[in-house]
């Protein structure tokens, strides 16, 4: 909402400067957003919240400015017509779509020039200047804020006006050149035989006012804001007339609005008030207000402050509410109709605290209950899986949780199930997502087309899905690390790495006992893929991303690895119950195994076989390395681990020890097929 | 055996002079002093010798270990003083040390981390709710009606997830973290005093500064008597700690449907100490929340009894905080993830 000043000064005397001004407005709720010198006249924009439709116009304005300055105003005197009435000039068919409905006609205006102070006023605010008729419809809308519109009266079919829902299949073409289709949720102004406005929101081109026009019928009226909103927002038109019904005008500026605009049209173009119709639904009573009590030590106990019972009165006049004194201390408070926002004391409270300034207002602290409401279990879940992760050096991210159709094909994810949006602002952003895999990929497109291709990236954020979101870890990486050569090991990311990743981060945040089992995913790499068990319970997947999918991405780079772990299903089992296994005294035994094995035969299977001949001294088992190539048969592989013995309660004796370890050994070649190397 | 022992101290001298670092001298003494050393040997060989030698080499075998024991001690010294005043023992302390390469926790997180902490030391218990949430929750518990105007800044988008509790209508992503209130009021009875971060969605067209998806925490404070004084207590002592003490802060009146009286907060622009600059838009002052008293309405919405509570809210974007608090110009490198962008922080 614009204004200008010296339009202002008409009605309140203001003796401070415009940034002074504009520093009040803005600290009583009013939020100026922009000053500038138009022509010697100072303009503010400001920003009106929806609950404040009583302040889209100039007196509304000089009503906030005398409260907030403290100062009185004047409000123009309204002339009086007489206008024989003429029943029957509009009919209401649509009794909740519009309360009341002020039809005016006035014959033989000479619609021209518009007088210059009016001129200078609506141009102030950016309006443009049409004719004299059209400019002061615009003027008293800016200066009382009821939505006025005049029709060229004999261009209007029947001479009668009916306010209805539109038909199926009517249009009208607006004043702005376009032509809408209508339908029966629009309410419409018509003449005897079609739609010539569209009510509330736009009048029609064909019986707009043009300097030919003679007669001319005005409009003034209230319409269902609700159904405004609906009109406005189906046809993709708002105006200042739809932005204000919507809001709600106020039911008395009907009249009091149109008779201000009878007055400077019959002044300045002339004609005769030829009659009008004001018709109601005779639903008035529903504005009526009733009285709000509250008490000084009511307002200073809600505030925290001490202001007398004279202020808050004085607040509450200068805002045109009307104080009765009641019982006791208290003041019957009735605000005027047009604030719908004033319900209940606490918006009493609010008026006086804005109108006073919060900054006047004094702060203390609260005193905060201690409470048993418990912490949410997710986010300290959050930060024992995010800990270990980044300890491990992965960067966290956070990305977008829209995807497209698309997106899920080109990651061979077409299976799964996201949930749609119904109004998704991009095409491909209409589904969220599924799965933590299309999400990752862009990061690492994004990065490897910048030269960083040495990625280890993990997100926490929620899957969807038909039965709802799920929180889960992403965790994706590829290229290599460790690229400092006094501790160079290998080249490049392999399985084992996102394998160590994903266990070392689920063992360290839940304690539980962790399995790995073949599986097979569409967009993981066959025979490098697997589920993760946590209890035996399913708890995610890992492995190689195909490298189809990788190249439906455009990623050049073979190795990306990628892990998605469902996060909820972990933290049953947190908090861990967790107990202190007593530290052997005892020295460990190692002895070292180098087989050769089937490759069928996994390094899972050998621990068991150990475990199980361990005799329950066998205390861990350390992989150490893994062979495969000429000095090993065809169809083999060598295996190099430690085996470690220890007893918690004795030094172990040699003999023992080689008992043991001899029975394992047996049973490696026995029941394994192994070959000792 | 018979033992030529000055030829073993000849031996021992020679091979002494061409010791000049600890790894042969430790050789040296294995060789000589070690368990299965000479001085060993000589000893276990006095057995085998007849009676009357065997104080004899004994005491040469004594004198020999405790020669060759000063021998050691004197090497000790001569190679460490030697190794101090060589140019070549030094190592260029200037080449980067060998480090564990460490994750850095997004940005996003630290801050919701920061933000939440500072109110986890005033006493308050983090909760969380759920992304996809009611028409009831989102809108209408918060006395946001259908078809209002104030529906206008809360775009929203809507899912073909339909709502179990509500035929015909269907379950949205939330667009604030306010929704986490309904849920937590209808579990909890006051005194309340609880922080909700999270992932919110609206649909605006993404640029420097619009996503459609970001982070919001809400505060939500609920007592017999909570009063707007504390409101503006809390938030001053909030903002302090979060910007430091030397911050102006400033509550504006503003309209929010589920407060009453409702405020924003401003603080003194970060950048130009309030001098006004193009971060500020010339303002010289910074939005960065919004709060008010809990709305009856709400309380009603809860099922709390009527006129019982009085309550505090607020709710304060996280992008928006980070970015005045880092000089982050553009909301979108906090989801493009450039490494070099993870790696600053």
């Amino acid at each position: 909402m614009k204004f200008s000043l010296n339009w202002l000064r008409d009605y309140v005397t203001i003796g401070v400067s415009p940034e002074k001004l504009a520093h009040k407005l803005t600290m009583a709720g009013l939020e100026v957003e922009k000053i500038s010198n138009v022509d010697g006249d100072v303009v503010f924009e400001l920003e009106i919240t929806p609950n404040r439709p009583d302040c889209l116009n100039m007196l509304g304005l000089a009503r906030e400015v005398s409260a907030i300055l403290n100062v009185s105003r004047k409000t123009p005197k309204p002339r009086r017509l007489r206008a024989p009435s003429l029943a029957g000039l509009v009919r209401i068919l649509d009794k909740k779509g519009c309360l009341r409905y002020n039809g005016t006609l006035i014959r033989d205006v000479r619609v021209g020039e518009t007088p210059a102070w009016i001129k200078k006023r609506i141009t102030a605010l950016g309006m443009r200047s049409i004719n004299n008729v059209v400019d002061i419809t615009n003027f008293c809308l800016m200066e009382t804020g009821q939505p006025l519109h005049a029709f060229d009266y004999d261009k209007l079919e029947g001479g009668k006006i009916f306010v209805r829902r539109a038909q199926e299949g009517e249009a009208v073409t607006a004043i702005d050149g376009v032509e809408h289709g209508l339908d029966p949720a629009i309410l419409v102004i018509a003449d005897a035989r079609r739609p010539v406005a569209i009510a509330g929101v736009m009048g029609g081109k064909d019986t707009e006012v043009t300097a030919a026009t003679k007669n001319i019928l005005l409009e003034s009226a209230y319409f269902d804001p609700v159904l405004i909103r609906r009109a406005s927002r189906a046809l993709g038109v708002s105006s200042e007339s739809s932005y204000r019904f919507e809001r709600g005008v106020d039911y008395e500026t009907v009249k009091s609005g149109v008779d201000r605009a009878i007055g400077l049209i019959l002044d300045s173009a002339g004609g005769n008030l030829a009659g009008r119709a004001d018709e109601e639904t005779g639903t008035r009573g529903r504005f009526r207000r009733q009285a709000i009590p509250v008490t000084k030590d009511g307002v200073n106990g809600f505030l925290g402050a001490s202001l007398t019972t004279a202020r808050c009165k004085k607040i509450l006049q200068r805002l045109d509410c009307a104080v009765a004194a009641g019982k006791k201390d208290v003041l019957k408070v009735t605000p005027p109709a047009f604030r719908k926002d004033i319900k209940d004391a606490v918006d009493v409270v609010e008026e006086i605290a804005r109108v006073v300034g919060y900054d006047e207002l004094p702060a203390s602290l609260p005193s905060v209950a201690m409470t048993n409401v418990v912490p949410a279990a997710s986010r300290e879940f959050r930060s024992a899986i995010r800990v270990p992760l980044l300890a491990q050096g992965a960067n966290e991210i956070v990305t977008y949780a829209m995807i497209s159709e698309k997106d899920l094909i080109q990651t061979r994810q077409a299976h799964l199930r996201g949930v749609k949006i119904q109004n998704p602002l991009a095409r491909d952003q209409g589904l969220l997502r599924p799965s933590l895999l299309p999400s990752l990929l862009p990061v690492a497109v994004f990065n490897i087309n910048r030269g960083q291709k040495n990625l280890k990236l993990f997100e926490i954020g929620k899957i969807y899905g038909p039965r709802g979101e799920q929180e889960t870890l992403g965790i994706m990486m590829t290229g290599r690390f460790d690229e400092d050569w006094r501790r160079a090991s290998k080249s490049e990311a392999d399985f084992y790495d996102i394998k160590g990743a994903a266990e070392q981060t689920i063992a360290r945040a839940c304690h539980q006992e962790i399995r790995f089992e073949n599986s097979s995913q569409p967009f993981l790499e066959k025979g490098q893929s697997a589920c993760v068990l946590v209890q035996g319970v399913d708890a995610g997947f890992l492995g190689k991303i195909d490298e189809d999918v990788l190249v439906n991405w455009g990623i050049k780079q073979k190795s990306v690895f990628f892990a998605q772990i469902n996060l909820e299903e972990l933290r049953r089992f947190c908090p861990p119950r967790r107990s202190y296994r007593s530290v052997s005294q005892y020295p460990t035994i190692v002895r070292d195994v180098s087989l050769a094995v089937k490759t069928s035969v996994w390094f899972q299977q050998v621990c068991a076989m150990a475990f199980r001949m361990g005799g329950g001294i066998l205390n861990s088992v350390k992989f150490s390395e893994e062979y495969r190539g000429e000095k090993i048969p065809a169809g083999q592989r060598g295996i190099v681990f430690s085996l470690r013995y220890k007893a918690a309660d004795r030094t172990l004796r040699e003999e023992e020890v080689n008992e043991v370890h001899e029975n394992i050994l047996r049973a490696f070649v026995a029941e394994l097929g192994a070959v000792q190397r | 055996m018979s033992w030529n022992f000055q030829e073993i101290e000849d031996t021992v001298q020679r091979e002494a002079g061409c010791i000049s670092d600890f790894q042969r001298l430790d050789a040296f003494r294995a060789k000589y002093l070690g368990r299965k050393g000479l001085i060993q040997e000589i000893y276990a060989s006095l057995s085998a010798l007849p009676h009357d030698q065997r104080p004899v080499v004994g005491k040469s075998a004594n004198d020999l270990r405790n020669n060759i024991s000063v021998i050691i001690e004197t090497k000790q010294k001569e190679i460490k003083s030697l190794q101090a005043q060589s140019p070549a023992a030094e190592i260029d302390i200037t080449i980067p040390g060998v480090a564990f390469a460490v994750g850095h926790q997004h940005i996003l997180t630290q801050t919701v981390d920061e933000i939440c902490g500072i109110f986890e030391g005033l006493g308050f218990v983090v909760q969380e709710g759920p992304e996809i949430e009611t028409e009831f929750n989102n809108f209408t518990a918060l006395n946001i009606p259908v078809d209002h105007p104030s529906r206008d800044a809360f775009d929203t988008f809507y899912l073909e997830l339909p709502d179990p509790g509500h035929q015909g209508r269907y379950q949205l992503l939330r667009s604030h973290t306010s929704s986490a209130q309904i849920r937590i009021m209808q579990k909890n009875q006051p005194p309340l005093a609880v922080i909700v971060p999270g992932r919110v969605y609206r649909p605006d067209a993404v640029d420097a500064s619009h996503s459609f998806m970001f982070h919001q925490i809400e505060g939500l404070l609920v007592n017999e008597d909570v009063k707007f004084s504390e409101l503006k207590g809390l938030l001053t002592v909030f903002c302090k700690r979060l910007f430091g003490e030397k911050i102006k802060m400033r509550f504006r009146p503003h309209f929010f449907p589920f407060t009453e009286p409702s405020a924003e907060v401003d603080i003194s622009c970060y950048i130009c100490d309030g001098k006004g600059c193009s971060v500020c838009r010339r303002k010289g002052w910074l939005e960065i929340m919004g709060c008010g008293m809990v709305h009856p309405k709400v309380f009603a919405a809860a099922g709390y009894p009527e006129g019982k509570y009085k309550g505090l809210a607020f709710g304060l974007g996280v992008e928006r905080i980070t970015m005045l608090k880092y000089g982050i110009e553009d909301i979108r490198l906090f989801f493009e993830n450039d490494i070099r962008f993870l790696e600053q922080f």
